[in-house]
Order: structure tokens, then C-alpha cells, then sequence
């Protein structure tokens, strides 16, 4: 029997991803949703979970440490990683936006200091639009960096907008929308073609019955 | 602040021990199955002109070479690939010889990496051989016999692949669309990644819901025989269904062979669509979380050097190939050739000890030269 390894990106998606899998019959995940192991195996041995940073998610796909994996699409965006993307989950629906101090208007000209944890697809965003702009990296509350005068604006994930506006920040532009994906390793999706045909079809099956919508 | 010596770029490294034997071993495998098939070795040269790579690879693959200015003034790069080498040795210097050329060989080549790549060596080692002016079916099986040959040779046969496409299932469907070339790369790299959901919004505000069926399905269709007739179901102008024949009559000859266990067939493979121009395929090995080969036809690479002729190789990398067999530790390759036991030749007397050494040499045994002496 061929055993699957799935890299779980921890956080947002762990508990909407493991749901999904256990509605989908195909593996047990109470234990998974129990428990605090990086590491676990489902009863039927079929499925190896691993939880790690959403960042490192396709790290571990592409080399092959794991078959499959589900992630945001921001980190895929972000990370360029060379991945199959055979299926959106609807699972953790959110915007990668742009939002900047409501009463800060910018004026147009000169270079923009834009804080985030995603400087790729901010330079890309800006980059697209020939505007010259100073990304600074932050790890987290980058909310913040345009308050304390850190940054003119930022590129940053919104679920329901409640910190933007907490911290006087609104949405200037929308980059995308993103939502879970299954995303798979190329050598996997080839040498593990049945199992992974199996948990591919289970899972679209699952989520269309949940949310028709796709980003 | 000066860097210590011992630091190595990023992607370089060295080799030694088991792992340059293996490495070796592999590689003269390769080479003896080459020329079994009467495949004759070509060394190109390591600089070359930066514009030959851009013709050759085309300037999106090119990008990666390291690049140096030459005495002159032109830009010089380290070989990224072997293949552009070839095909213009073939256009000019070996323009008039007899065809089909069989050529083979065996270099590292150079790449820059991007970050977040797990192609993570800036050198590595491609294999590869091409089949140049024969225009056939014949010579797509040539040389993924060949590709079968060098796998079971390095005892892979038990969990190898090799998908099969032609790039003109795609091209046909998308010439359909009449898309820009931009947003038919954007058509692509969707197809390529599997990616349903946005392939299909995408498609659903350009074209009508039929050819957008006929695309979404192209992405989910791989397996064997029946795939092809899957495609024929949705996608049914002249130019794919053309391609679809040719990979029918192929399959049907692998078959024959009873290597078809080996291959499947994956529409979805569209990597490299400015490149190919018909049968493409892809080598995975079990174990190996990256493809460890791939190739095809590209039947316009010798037109960029002044000479239109069909062509088909593949490329192995080597890296990959050394990194799963020493992973496996049990591959047969290293435990048919252990390293030799050498015979201490010792002898205080100089001319008397290598009198005998050169002696047991000429009987082909293995010596190492051991010393008397105390050590300083």
C-alpha cells in the first residue's frame, strides 16, 4: 500500500484542512486534530500529517518529503516554488492587499516604503506597476510599521479586515484573493499517480459540496 | 572582512570517496550504452558565447548562465546546457557529414539559481545524447529505448516512469483560442502546475465553455492508452488530433516492447512549449523527489544556426541520478564494483621499491606505496 505524506501548514488551515479530510472517509484525523505531534500517522496507514510553518509547506513538497500538502495560495505566490496545483479547497478564504493609513494619502511621486511579510509579491505588484518602492521585510504585525512611521503602506493578508481598521488602515487595492490549495510534488503526482488520483477526486468532491466558490 | 578559506560558493561542492566512484560509474555506464547505439561523443566547449545560449535555450533559460565579457568586448558565458553546443556544431562544422548524427555526452554545466529553487547546484552534470536529421517516429523510440537501456543498466528498472506528451495537443488547442504569446504562456505555466481553479477562471470570462472544457481537461489527463481517448472526446481539431495519433502509434510500439509499464501518457506536460515541437518526455525515478530526466524533439533548435533539421535527445542529470542511488545504499552498481584491494609495496630502497611496484602494475593489480620511514 502506498502511504501518502501531506505537509499541513499550521495555523490557519490546520483545522478547516484535517476537517476536510475527514469528511472526505478516506483517513482518521481525530488524532491529528488532538494532538500536538509534528508528526502522525492516520489508523488506516495510509496518510502520513506533517505540521509545519505555511512557509515551509512547498519547501517540503518540492523536495519530495512530502507527496502533497495544502497551503495558502499567498505562500504559493510567495515562495515561486515549482508545484502542481491540481485543486483549491475553499478553505481559509482571504485577500492579499495593499492598505496604507486612511488619513495618509500618498502623493504619488517619489519611492514608497512598503512593510510585509511577503516581499516578493509586493516588489512583483509594484514592480507591474513601475512604481519604485522600498520593500522592508517584517515577520509579523506589520500593521504596525505604518503607524509608527516605519512604512508608507503595506502588502499583507486580510481575513476580515478587523486589524486594518483597529490600527487605522484601509484597503487601497486588493493583489488577490486566496484560499487553501492542494499542492502537489511532480515526481509524487507520477510515481504515486493512484493514491494521489484517490485523495485528488475525494477531496474536490468534499469541498464542492462545501463551498462551490473557487478564488 | 575577508572570508575564511574554507567557505565554497553556494551550489558547489566537492566529491570524493564513494560518491565520486559511483559518480564516475554512472556516468561511464551511460556513455558504454551510447555507443552501443552508435552514439559518437561530442565535447563542447565550456565558455562560449553568451548569444549562442540565448539561441539555443531561448533568453528566458539563457538568463541563467554566468556571463564574463571577453578581451573584445562580447559576452562570454559558462555553458548552462550542452545541447546548444551541439546543435550548432551540427549546423556548421558538421554540416555536411552524412545524416542521422548520433551524438552523446557527458559535462557539468552552470547555473545561477534563483532563491527557494531545490535545483540548488549552480554546477551539475548532464548526460545526454541527440539524434540529429532523421525525421521518423523510429527516432523517438531510439532514444527512449536508450533512456530505458541506461536505467536498468544502473538498476532503476523497478520504479521508474517516463511520461509521454507532444507539445502539439497543446499547441493545437490553443491555436484555437488565438491568444496573444504572453497570455498563451500565462495558458501554460496553468496547464503546467495542474491548476484547475484558476485555468478555469481565467478561461471562463475569454472563450466559450466548450474550448475551456477542452483545456481544463487537457491539465487532469495522464495515464495510459485510455487518456488518449479521453482527449479525442473533448479535444477535436486537426493539429492536436494529429498529435494524438502519433502518441497512439508510439504507445503502441512501446507496448510491443513490454517496457510499457515504464511509461505513461500526461497532456499536462507543457514545460517547455518555445523549445519542443513535438514528443516531449519526462524521467522520474522512485526515491528522487525532483524529475532525474527529460527530453524530446526540437526540430527548430538547428534553424537558429543556419540549418533546419529535425532533431530528439534527452538530458539525465547526473546529480540526481548519484543522489538516489547512494541514498538506496543498496544499488548494485556499488556493491558489483567495491573499491580494490591495493597491495602495500614497501622497500627502503627507492629504485627496488618502484622497480616492483611498476612490476605488479604491468600485472594490473592495485598498489599504494607504503613507507618505511618514520614520520616526521
Amino acid at each position: 500500500m502506498t502511504q501518502l505524506t501531506m505537509a499541513i501548514a499550521k495555523g490557519r488551515l490546520q483545522q478547516g484542512t484535517l476537517e476536510l479530510l475527514a469528511n472526505t472517509g478516506l483517513c482518521d484525523t481525530r488524532d491529528a486534530l488532538s494532538s500536538r505531534r509534528l508528526a502522525i500517522e492516520d489508523e488506516s496507514g495510509r496518510f502520513r500529517f506533517i505540521f509545519v510553518k505555511p512557509m515551509d509547506v512547498p519547501v517540503y513538497v518540492a523536495h519530495g518529503i512530502a507527496d502533497c500538502g495544502v497551503v495558502g495560495r499567498d505562500v504559493l505566490m510567495e515562495s515561486e516554488a515549482d508545484l502542481l496545483q491540481p485543486l483549491t479547497l475553499g478553505i481559509g478564504r482571504c485577500r492579499i492587499v495593499v492598505a496604507a493609513p486612511v488619513n495618509r494619502p500618498g502623493d504619488g511621486s517619489g519611492i514608497l516604503r512598503v512593510a510585509t511579510k511577503y516581499p516578493h509579491i509586493a516588489a512583483a505588484y509594484f514592480g507591474a506597476r513601475g512604481q519604485p518602492v522600498e520593500v522592508i521585510e517584517l515577520s509579523g504585525s506589520v500593521e504596525l510599521a505604518p503607524v509608527l512611521g516605519l512604512a508608507d503602506c503595506i502588502v499583507d493578508l486580510v481575513e476580515t479586515g478587523r486589524t486594518l481598521r483597529d490600527n487605522g488602515l484601509s484597503i487601497v487595492d486588493v493583489i488577490a484573493e486566496s484560499t487553501g490549495r492542494l499542492v502537489v510534488n511532480r515526481a509524487s503526482y507520477q510515481l504515486k499517480a493512484k493514491a494521489l488520483g484517490t485523495l485528488i477526486a475525494a477531496l474536490e468532491a468534499t469541498a464542492g459540496k462545501g463551498d462551490l466558490q473557487s478564488d | 572582512m575577508s572570508e575564511p578559506l574554507s567557505k565554497i560558493p553556494n551550489g558547489l561542492r566537492y566529491y570524493s570517496g564513494q560518491e565520486a566512484r559511483l559518480r564516475r560509474m554512472i556516468e561511464e555506464t551511460a556513455m558504454s550504452v551510447f555507443d552501443g547505439w552508435s552514439y559518437e561523443e561530442v565535447i563542447t566547449p565550456t565558455l562560449d558565447y553568451y548569444s549562442l545560449f540565448e539561441r539555443g535555450m531561448g533568453p528566458s533559460e539563457a538568463h541563467h548562465a554566468f556571463r564574463f565579457t571577453d578581451t573584445d568586448g562580447r559576452l562570454l558565458a559558462l555553458r548552462p546546457d550542452v545541447t546548444s553546443g551541439i546543435a550548432r556544431v551540427t549546423a556548421t562544422l558538421l554540416a555536411n557529414r552524412p545524416r542521422p548524427l548520433r551524438l552523446c555526452y557527458a559535462a557539468p554545466v552552470f547555473r545561477q539559481q534563483g532563491r527557494s529553487t531545490i535545483e540548488w547546484r549552480r554546477e551539475s552534470t548532464q548526460i545526454g545524447c541527440e539524434l540529429v536529421g532523421r525525421n521518423s517516429e523510429a527516432a523517438g523510440i531510439e532514444v527512449l529505448a536508450i533512456a530505458a537501456e541506461v536505467l536498468r543498466r544502473l538498476d532503476l528498472d523497478r520504479g521508474y516512469i517516463i511520461t509521454l506528451n507532444d507539445v502539439e495537443v497543446f499547441n493545437g488547442v490553443a491555436e484555437g483560442l488565438g491568444f496573444e504569446p504572453e497570455v498563451r504562456d500565462h495558458l501554460r505555466q496553468l496547464v503546467d502546475q495542474r491548476n484547475v481553479a484558476d485555468l478555469e477562471d481565467f478561461l471562463s470570462s475569454h472563450v466559450s465553455t466548450e474550448d475551456a472544457r477542452a483545456f481544463s481537461q487537457l491539465v487532469r489527463l495522464s495515464g495510459r492508452l485510455e487518456t488518449l481517448d479521453k482527449a479525442r472526446r473533448v479535444i477535436t481539431n486537426a493539429r492536436s488530433s494529429a498529435a494524438l495519433d502519433r502518441l497512439e502509434s508510439l504507445w503502441g510500439i512501446i507496448e510491443s516492447l513490454r517496457i510499457s509499464d515504464h511509461f505513461e501518457i500526461d497532456l499536462g506536460d507543457v514545460s517547455r512549449l518555445d523549445y519542443y515541437t513535438g514528443l516531449t518526455f519526462k524521467i522520474y525515478v522512485e526515491g528522487a523527489g525532483a524529475r532525474v530526466g527529460s527530453g524530446g524533439r526540437y526540430d527548430n533548435l538547428t534553424s537558429n544556426f543556419g540549418k533546419w533539421e529535425p532533431a530528439v535527445g534527452f538530458v539525465l542529470d547526473l546529480d540526481a541520478l548519484a543522489g538516489l542511488l547512494l541514498s538506496r545504499n543498496d544499488g548494485a552498481l556499488l556493491t558489483a564494483q567495491p573499491e580494490r584491494k591495493a597491495q602495500s609495496v614497501v622497500n627502503d630502497d627507492h629504485s627496488a621499491l618502484f622497480g616492483e611496484a611498476i612490476e605488479r602494475r604491468a600485472r594490473g593489480e592495485r598498489v599504494v606505496i607504503g613507507s618505511s620511514e618514520v614520520a616526521p
